[in-house]
């Protein structure tokens, strides 16, 4: 069975280098054939692209817009869609996480993109959504209007299903035309996408396209970075590095790097009859896309002083976890993820020999492991793959100053508390770094308009056109009707 | 079994031909049972894996110790204090702490090293002129490498043979001198030394046009890899550097596999195909297993190695490394570090994150 990623509008298929991707898991090989243009061709796209988005996005509505993705989400969505049921099919088989987990990430993930929640997802950007339409009155006086980039170049990574998406239809949300560059991880979804909504509407099909280099091919990017007109990248501190440095000057470079996110119980949670429940959801959130998501949980603060005991709660969420394994099992680890989970397991076990209390606990093939401690530890990432530790503190409030030297890292806080303590530690969080603070068992699950990395994904890509008062006084000077 | 006795033990056991699968068991069991009674670390260590002297009946159930266990374990069965030399992990690791293997004696490390140094690497010579690569031994006493070369050049260095580092680096001059004297000679000639020294001289001698071609049964040895000491090599692209270098063929180019947490090492037999079989003598064996379960794999897997290592009889002897190989026949296939991998998605992984938050 061969797959074929990518998507090149105005491009024949057969001008292009088509390479094979093979990914094999449990004995299930499975092929995906992705294109690899020249830097000529790499060239053309862009100005095609370029073009079409000037001709045609331009032109079109927002409204237009959220109508012709919500169409193209709702066939995502639909279980009967053949796109739908290859997403169901192969991303388990190219991903690796479990098939369920994976169908029921998906349609809450695609929910989040409906046209009442796209609208929801502009207006948190922009007061007044039609800016992006026409001039509008600026409070200051005036008038603006919010112009996207004519190329916006996205360079992705990981596996998580479906993450492209983000920024793909952002930029679609802002009138950019968009060439996207899919990691080789998992480079069907952004192109099924792109697909569908070419089906949905050609014109628009011509505004966006999905292509793939190896990651390192240092030309390749080169040659995609030098046609943007603004880039977005994904990916750790030194692939960003690189991509920033190679973006000429007058491009703007967006950047998402890897991030830490963590939890906190309260003692208010750890009552006999609720602890169970938030233990489940914490072990929802440390399952989920095996934590390889930057909202993905590391470490738990609990706090002391309630009925159930930290180490109790460490207990829970161990049990939880292995009920968990039943149900979405962890996908098959790479001997290098394997040595990296037995890293941190064996790393935590040396500490349990001398700390007291210290502990670990975890199933015999390693599929979860949870390390309970309550030393004064510092915040540091797990093991990964459904690793967790639980750090006993005497209150919460002490947490806030112990993450701070780690403001770079920070993302999602998921916190179980009473609604004074959550409004306090949201104020100390948002101090030191954290820029989203969700419930337990939401944190892998960003609602829809949420500020990625605290910033504004919309706003970011736009730049403003502004008339001034100015030129609106003078105006009147030059008119007909001038007195 | 006492102190006195396993030394006396091992020593018989290594200069001794023709040890069967149960006398490698049987005192590999023996060797377990005395760590397990006199390193208090270690049998907390086998319990919690629950597995002791009593229900243990194979070497292959032995309980390994991470090497990283090194860093956080007193791994010791004498009193440290009356140790005769401890070496010391390299100092290069993420979180600075060096872990220490402690001697008692130096007798079974030294045998041991000389045993399987001869077989392996002397071969058909009883003596060599050499070259060393590497610190002296004065220089750097907590490197078993250090000893390792001293030991080697003591006992089998034919008249001449020298250290060819100061402590301001190469000595270019008598490096060259050895060289050209080994050609004029046809006396045959043996470098040895660390793999990124090697990449090191190298470059030099190609700045400097500088080729030689050593005479026939000349051999080389290299160990440790480059560690980001040096430029990072290619296997094959190093071998045959070190063939157009210095005119010794790869199958005359030997690679020692060894490491401070061992009293015992691994040699190829020569490097014409990359990665080479490794193999050791008849007191270590090795296993290649799952990092996560510990449970042994399936001749042809990918996974990391686990040695069960006689000679290293005060520390402890089972260890598991962070070492990738394969199993193959006459001995396994090492794939260099299994070293965690960075997350598929956005997460940030362990060794980025400490990368990252030193700056």
């Amino acid at each position: 069975m061969v797959l074929k990623a990518g998507y090149l509008p105005g491009i024949d298929d057969d001008a292009v280098e088509w390479q094979t991707l093979t990914y094999d898991r449990d004995g299930h090989a499975i092929e995906v054939s992705v294109p690899l243009l020249s830097n000529e061709q790499m060239q053309d796209l862009s100005e095609r692209i370029k073009e079409a988005s000037r001709q045609h996005l331009k032109s079109m509505t927002v409204s237009d817009i959220t109508a012709t993705i919500d169409a193209a989400i709702a066939r995502l969505l639909d279980r009967n869609d053949t796109y739908r049921q290859q997403a169901e099919e192969y991303l388990p088989l190219i991903t690796g996480y479990d098939a369920e987990m994976i169908r029921l990430g998906l349609t809450g993930y695609l929910k989040t993109f409906r046209q009442s929640e796209l609208r929801r997802f502009i207006a948190e950007d922009f007061g007044n959504p039609k800016i992006l339409d026409e001039f509008q009155p600026l409070p200051k006086g005036g008038y603006g209007k919010a112009y996207g980039p004519d190329l916006l170049a996205h360079i992705w990574a990981g596996n998580v299903p479906g993450i492209p998406l983000w920024s793909l239809i952002s930029g679609l949300l802002v009138k950019a035309g968009n060439i996207g560059k899919v990691p080789s991880a998992e480079p069907l979804m952004a192109s099924w996408f792109a697909r569908i909504i070419a089906e949905t509407d050609p014109m628009l099909g011509q505004c966006l396209a999905v292509v793939w280099w190896k990651g390192g091919d240092v030309d390749r990017e080169q040659a995609l970075l030098n046609q943007a007109d603004l880039v977005v990248a994904y990916g750790n501190n030194d692939t960003l590095h690189q991509i920033r440095d190679r973006t000429p000057i007058t491009t703007r470079c967006l950047t998402y790097s890897h991030k830490v996110s963590f939890g906190m119980v309260s003692k208010a949670a750890l009552d006999t009859g609720k602890a169970w429940d938030v233990a489940h959801q914490v072990a929802y959130d440390i399952v989920r896309y095996d934590q390889q998501g930057c909202y993905s949980p590391h470490v738990f603060f609990v706090e002391q002083g309630g009925a159930v005991t930290p180490q109790e709660f460490a207990q829970y969420i161990a049990n939880e976890l292995d009920c968990f394994e039943e149900k979405f099992p962890r996908r098959t680890l790479t001997i290098e993820e394997a040595s990296g989970v037995a890293a941190w397991r064996q790393s935590e076990e040396m500490k349990s020999f001398s700390e007291e209390n210290a502990s670990v606990m975890g199933d015999a093939g390693g599929a979860w492991s949870v390390a309970y401690s309550e030393a004064e530890e510092d915040l540091a990432p797990s093991g990964l793959n459904r690793t967790a530790k639980v750090i006993a503190v005497k209150q919460l409030d002490d947490v806030p100053a112990r993450i701070a030297p780690y403001r770079a890292f920070l993302q999602t806080v998921g916190i179980a508390a009473a609604p004074e303590e959550l409004h306090r530690l949201a104020e100390m969080l948002g101090a030191v770094g954290v820029t989203r603070i969700s419930a337990l068992e939401h944190m892998t699950a960003p609602e829809a308009g949420w500020h990625h990395d605290g910033r504004f994904n919309l706003l970011d890509l736009v730049t403003m056109t502004e008339v001034e008062r100015s030129a609106e006084t003078a105006a009147e000077a030059f008119s007909d009707y001038v007195d | 079994m006492t102190e006195a006795q396993i030394i006396k033990t091992l020593l018989n056991f290594i200069v001794a031909d023709g040890a069967t699968n149960d006398d490698f068991n049987a005192l590999a069991l023996q060797i377990f049972a005395y760590q397990f009674e006199n390193n208090i670390p270690y049998q907390r260590f086998c319990r919690q894996r629950e597995r002791t002297p009593r229900t243990v009946r194979s070497w292959r159930n032995i309980p390994a110790v991470p090497i990283n266990g090194y860093k956080d374990l007193m791994l010791s069965c004498c009193d440290p204090e009356s140790a005769d030399r401890v070496f010391m992990t390299s100092g290069t690791t993420k979180d600075g702490i060096r872990g220490k293997c402690y001697h008692p004696t130096l007798s079974v490390y030294d045998t041991s090293m000389i045993t399987a140094f001869r077989q392996r690497f002397m071969q058909e010579h009883p003596k060599l002129r050499m070259g060393i690569l590497f610190p002296t031994e004065q220089t750097m006493p907590n490197s078993s490498l250090a000893h390792y070369l001293t030991l080697a050049l003591n006992e089998f260095g034919a008249d001449g043979s020298r250290y060819l580092l100061t402590d301001d680096g190469l000595d270019r001059e008598a490096l060259f001198s050895e060289l050209d004297r080994a050609v004029q000679t046809g006396e045959p000639y043996a470098l040895l030394g660390a793999s990124f020294s090697f990449v090191h001289v190298m470059d030099d001698m190609e700045r400097l046009g500088k080729a030689v071609s050593l005479p026939k049964g000349s051999r080389i040895l290299d160990t440790g890899g480059f560690k980001g000491q040096s430029r990072e090599l290619e296997l094959d692209a190093f071998y045959d550097l070190l063939e157009a270098r210095f005119g010794v063929p790869r199958d005359h180019c030997i690679n020692m596999y060894g490491m401070t947490e061992l009293s015992t090492e691994f040699y190829d037999w020569g490097n014409t195909t990359c990665p080479s079989v490794k193999s050791g003598p008849h007191w270590i064996r090795s296993q290649i297993v799952n990092p996560l379960t510990g449970d042994e794999l399936p001749k042809g897997d990918k996974g990391v190695l686990v040695h069960c290592d006689l000679a290293h009889f005060n520390c402890v002897s089972s260890i598991l490394t962070e070492d990738a190989g394969i199993e193959v026949d006459d001995g396994f296939l090492l794939l260099g570090r299994a070293e965690g991998a960075e997350a598929k998605g956005c997460s940030m992984a362990v060794d980025e994150f400490l990368k990252a938050a030193q700056g």
